[in-house]
């Protein structure tokens, strides 16, 4: 009866009371709430009796009720924190050793977390310092592509588009405020003066740049800037560079892209922050552009991004619509054409060009779209990854560490809990250890980050700086992962060593065992991820060693790349003959060539048909000593002939376009790459052999050389190859020519080696990356090791001692601890051997040239890292074996 | 806080268990309040004030013996110590010290 009325209440109120309330109130309470509740039922019914009961649960929900008699309990706490912070400074400074290895395995995991953490919130930040950031939208491309045919996605995305669209989007949208084009790193020849310097942030804006981005003008006015269409804004590093001390404003600027022009100075804007999607140094009128009035009817060409402002709360849909109605007022024709003269036949329901959108903020990791600094925010992944990977052993090392110092705290224990402290309040305690070792390691940590910050800058490509911007966060997010970690690490020590019992551990039971059995697992764990780390570390490092030193077909020691600086037409191949014949007389130069492109610097490439199918090939301007000086071998056929004149419109073809085409005899064909539909096209005089002109992530594709000015182009580009013996000389030799030949350009020059290794940047420096995690892995995994081991040997303390006696050999002893490791390593191994070849498999997928995974890279690995860990765990082992049998069998 | 300081809602409960004797517990006291000052209290109030009248040593509570009523849990009954009795004693001195200080003014008869 009685039970039928208490379990007619909601059972979840009764619980929820049971909770909140403190013990000794509990039952006068609930039998006072059951009580009214009977009464209720009688007055009321069953039901609103209920709600009564659990409003009057509710009701007990108050602090008066919650924290009663808990504060007694904080009392006692609170003088006991203080001593227990004493305790743990004193056990810290005790065990210098364990602390200083715990502390900086905990400090490298924060610092590496910090950095990881300024890393993502550096690529959160990217452009969003504009105050217009919303209402900005970049417009894009996305058109069908008749070339690639990649049947998951037809579509080809670009930011560039005709030069019209932004004006026309302006004009004909109401819903569109500002617009700006925006053709950034233009290189140009700069002079003010007697200063001539080439720049190469060189943009071409609108006026309507100033109104939506917030980059500041420091002079100038903004409603009247660039109303004139030779006038140019330049960044403070600028002004300082060309006119010093003096202001500015108003002075005549001499810039020459493609023609020299002057631009009168009226205004100076802040420089773009690192986090910016958009930079520049020099800012001058889109009117100024490079072929501007040939593009700007012309909506063929794509060339020039756009930036777009629109009303606040526009709907996007109907943007796109109104988008949709821009491009076929302007380019309905001319994509009708374009579809009826595709080479493949095209799906009715596609539409051959559009235009969609992407907010400002949203740009720079919207990786589909390449733009100067996108990023693929899979990067941030894994960095998250790799660091919470090291936070982790980092902590499973705290845990083993404890364990392997808890004998020590045995007695310890035992007297606090004769003494009359309860297993909470030990807990606390232990807790409170590893958190005042956690702090210091934040410290250590935050100082470890300054001192990395350059490296890691470098390493990701980025200029991020502690600020007093970023400081507060990261502070906070460092005390937040301190305390996580102070917690996670030090819950389960405590819990351990709390549980001992006092009676055992008083009466002196010294030998009992550290039960510590779920180390080994982490171990395993720790151990595992370090040996993963290894072996992608050697693949990468191996990777990398082969594309750079792999014979690539032609010799690129000793070249130097240097721009024509004439602009591209006919004076580029001019200034090419003049410094070849120059060079004549000069010994240190042993020949020149010249390009339309050196290697790196891009390529282009002929789409078109024969006989009906789809032909692409990579072409080249070169002039006849290109091949003998990169030292490409011919394989059939001849060079190209100055002396003859046919040759300027012949082909010199490699071996992959040969096997394209199916030619049996190449020297009696042609190739018809322009498409004449009455001649037979370019001549084939000759086959060199496949070398790499792109990068070995590509394969060697079907290319010709060519010194046709007409269709190839003009010789951008001269590849000076020195004669071998003191470099700087050498090149110093070259300058006085140039000064000489081109006294009013700039002499710039790179080494073709170098320019190829650029092309391994980014996996190069992933393999830094790599790199760094794996030392750290291996260091912080060490120190787990060496705290097991230190467990193993302790546990195993009585048995060393008693098979000394009897006459064990110190090698016997040694072998007998190191046994289980070697067991454990292999484990480690055996699990992360087939993890590191799938994921290093996948890496090596990017490169159509790569090593071969053999089963030695991971035998090497394994090797390196089971005696990195014999050498860890051999200090305990030794140690052990050493000891005097008599001190530690005295204790029983 | 002054220890001496009694709110009007304690008193009101401190009297109350002062008048049930054996019977003081909360419920009982809820009921007592309304029926004698026609008050609608909540009992968590009333136990909250229990509690800190128990804080300031005007009450003591002991557990009473199980009933078959209320689900077979016990009561927790309040006693006014002597401090709470005296305290009792002093605020109706003090109010009948002041009330004597008020001019005997007869009601009006209207």
């Amino acid at each position: 009866m009685n039970e039928n009325k208490s379990s007619r209440v909601s059972k979840f109120s009764l619980r929820f009371l049971q909770w909140f309330c403190p013990p000794g109130l509990y039952e006068g309470i609930e039998g006072d709430l059951l009580e009214q509740f009977e009464i209720d039922v009688r007055t009321f019914g069953i039901n609103k009796a209920k709600r009564k009961f659990t409003w009057g649960v509710i009701n007990f929900f108050r602090p008066d009720i919650i924290l009663r008699n808990r504060f007694s309990y904080t009392l006692i706490n609170t003088i006991m924190i203080g001593n227990y912070f004493k305790v743990a400074s004193r056990n810290i400074l005790k065990r210098k050793l364990y602390s200083f290895i715990n502390a900086f395995g905990l400090s490298i995991g924060i610092a590496f977390c910090i950095l990881i953490f300024l890393f993502i919130m550096d690529e959160k930040s990217f452009d969003q310092f504009h105050t217009n950031k919303n209402q900005i939208y970049r417009l894009e491309e996305k058109s069908y592509d008749t070339w690639l045919q990649n049947p998951k996605d037809p579509y080809s995305r670009s930011a560039y588009l005709p030069k019209g669209v932004a004006q026309a989007v302006k004009d004909e949208l109401p819903e569109v405020i500002f617009a700006t084009r925006y053709n950034p790193s233009h290189n140009g020849i700069v002079r003010y003066g007697d200063k001539i310097f080439t720049e190469k942030e060189i943009a071409y804006v609108d006026a309507d740049f100033f109104n939506m981005f917030s980059f500041r003008l420091l002079a100038g006015n903004p409603n009247k800037i660039f109303k004139g269409k030779l006038e140019a804004a330049i960044t403070p590093a600028i002004a300082k560079k060309y006119f010093g001390d003096e202001s500015p404003l108003g002075k005549a600027l001499r810039v020459d892209v493609e023609g020299d022009k002057e631009f009168i100075v009226t205004g100076i804007i802040e420089a773009a922050p690192s986090n910016s999607s958009l930079k520049y140094g020099i800012l001058l009128p889109q009117e100024n552009s490079p072929g501007y009035e040939r593009n700007l009817n012309q909506w063929g060409n794509f060339n020039t991004p756009a930036f777009v402002q629109v009303l606040p709360n526009t709907d996007l849909k109907n943007f796109k619509l109104n988008l949709d109605k821009v491009i076929q007022k302007h380019m309905g024709d001319k994509l009708e054409k374009w579809r009826k003269n595709a080479t493949v036949p095209i799906p009715a329901d596609v539409r051959m060009m559009e235009l969609e959108f992407t907010q400002l903020p949203d740009m720079h990791l919207k990786k589909e779209i390449s733009w100067d600094k996108v990023s693929d925010p899979q990067y941030s992944w894994i960095l998250g990854g790799i660091a919470l990977l090291i936070l982790l052993i980092a902590c499973i090392n705290y845990i083993s560490l404890a364990l392997t110092t808890s004998a020590a705290r045995k007695t310890e224990v035992g007297i606090r809990k004769v003494a009359g402290a309860q297993k909470q309040q030990l807990v606390w305690q232990f807790s409170i250890e590893s958190i005042v070792l956690s702090f210091i390691s934040m410290i250590v940590g935050i100082g470890l980050v300054f001192l990395f910050l350059p490296s890691f800058n470098q390493f990701t490509d980025k200029a991020i700086a502690i600020t007093f911007s970023n400081i507060a966060p990261v502070l906070l997010t460092s005390t937040a992962l301190t305390i996580l970690i102070g917690i996670m690490a030090g819950s389960y020590p405590a819990l351990f060593l709390s549980g001992f019992r006092p009676a055992l551990v008083l009466k002196g039971a010294f030998t009992s065992k550290v039960q510590a059995g779920f180390t080994k697992p982490l171990v395993v764990i720790q151990f595992a991820l370090s040996a993963f780390l290894i072996m992608s570390s050697v693949i990468m490092y191996r990777q990398m060693k082969f594309v750079t030193t792999k014979d690539l077909g032609y010799n690129k020691a000793q070249i130097l790349v240097v721009p024509t600086q004439s602009g591209y037409n006919i004076e580029a191949n001019k200034t090419v003959e003049r410094f070849r014949t120059r060079f004549q007389s000069e010994p240190s130069v042993v020949s020149l060539a010249g390009t339309g492109l050196s290697f790196n610097q891009g390529y282009s490439r002929y789409g078109y048909k024969i006989k009906g199918e789809q032909k692409a090939a990579y072409v080249y301007a070169v002039d006849p000593f290109y091949l003998s000086t990169l030292g490409v071998n011919m394989v059939q056929g001849r060079n190209f002939d100055e002396r003859i004149a046919a040759d300027s419109d012949a082909v010199v073809v490699n071996e992959a376009l040969v096997r394209d085409m199916k030619w049996t005899d190449p020297l009696n064909e042609y190739l018809n790459y322009r498409e004449d539909s009455t001649g037979l096209g370019a001549k084939v005089i000759g086959v060199v052999k496949d070398y790499h002109f792109l990068s070995l992530e590509k394969n060697i594709d079907p290319m010709f050389l060519s010194m046709n000015k007409k269709d190839v182009g003009y010789l951008g580009t001269m590849l000076i190859k020195l004669s071998a013996g003191n470099l700087p000389e050498k090149i110093e030799k070259v300058r006085a020519i140039w000064k000489e030949l081109s006294p009013d350009k700039p002499f710039e020059y790179t080494f073709l080696d170098e320019d190829v290794a650029t092309q391994y940047k980014s996996y190069q420096r992933w393999m830094s990356i790599m790199g760094l995690a794996t030392c750290f892995a291996i260091l912080i995994s060490c120190l787990g090791l060496f705290g097991l081991s230190g467990i193993n040997a302790l546990n195993r303390t009585k048995e060393i001692g008693i098979r000394k006696v009897m006459g064990a050999e110190l090698s016997n002893i040694f072998l007998l601890l190191n046994k289980q490791f070697i067991w454990l390593a292999m484990i480690a191994f055996a699990i992360a051997t087939p993890l590191s070849w799938y994921v290093m498999n996948k890496w090596l997928k990017d490169f159509q040239f790569k090593i071969t995974i053999g089963w030695e890279l991971f035998a090497l690995s394994m090797a390196a890292g089971l005696a990195v860990a014999l050498l860890t765990v051999s200090y305990h082992a030794l140690k052990a074996a050493w000891i005097n049998p008599a001190q530690t069998l005295k204790n029983e | 806080m002054n220890k001496e300081y009694l709110g009007e809602f304690e008193e009101l409960v401190l009297t109350m268990v002062g008048i049930l004797q054996e019977e003081a517990y909360g419920n009982a006291i809820v009921g007592e309040i309304d029926q004698r000052v026609g008050r609608k209290v909540n009992l968590s109030a009333v136990h909250v004030t229990l509690y800190r009248l128990e804080d300031k040593g005007y009450v003591k509570s002991y557990m009473g013996g199980s009933t078959n009523a209320r689900g077979g849990r016990r009561k927790r009954i309040f006693q006014v110590t002597n401090a709470g009795l005296a305290m009792l004693r002093a605020r109706k001195e003090q109010q009948v010290q002041l009330w004597k200080l008020i001019p005997q003014l007869k009601m009006s008869a209207l």
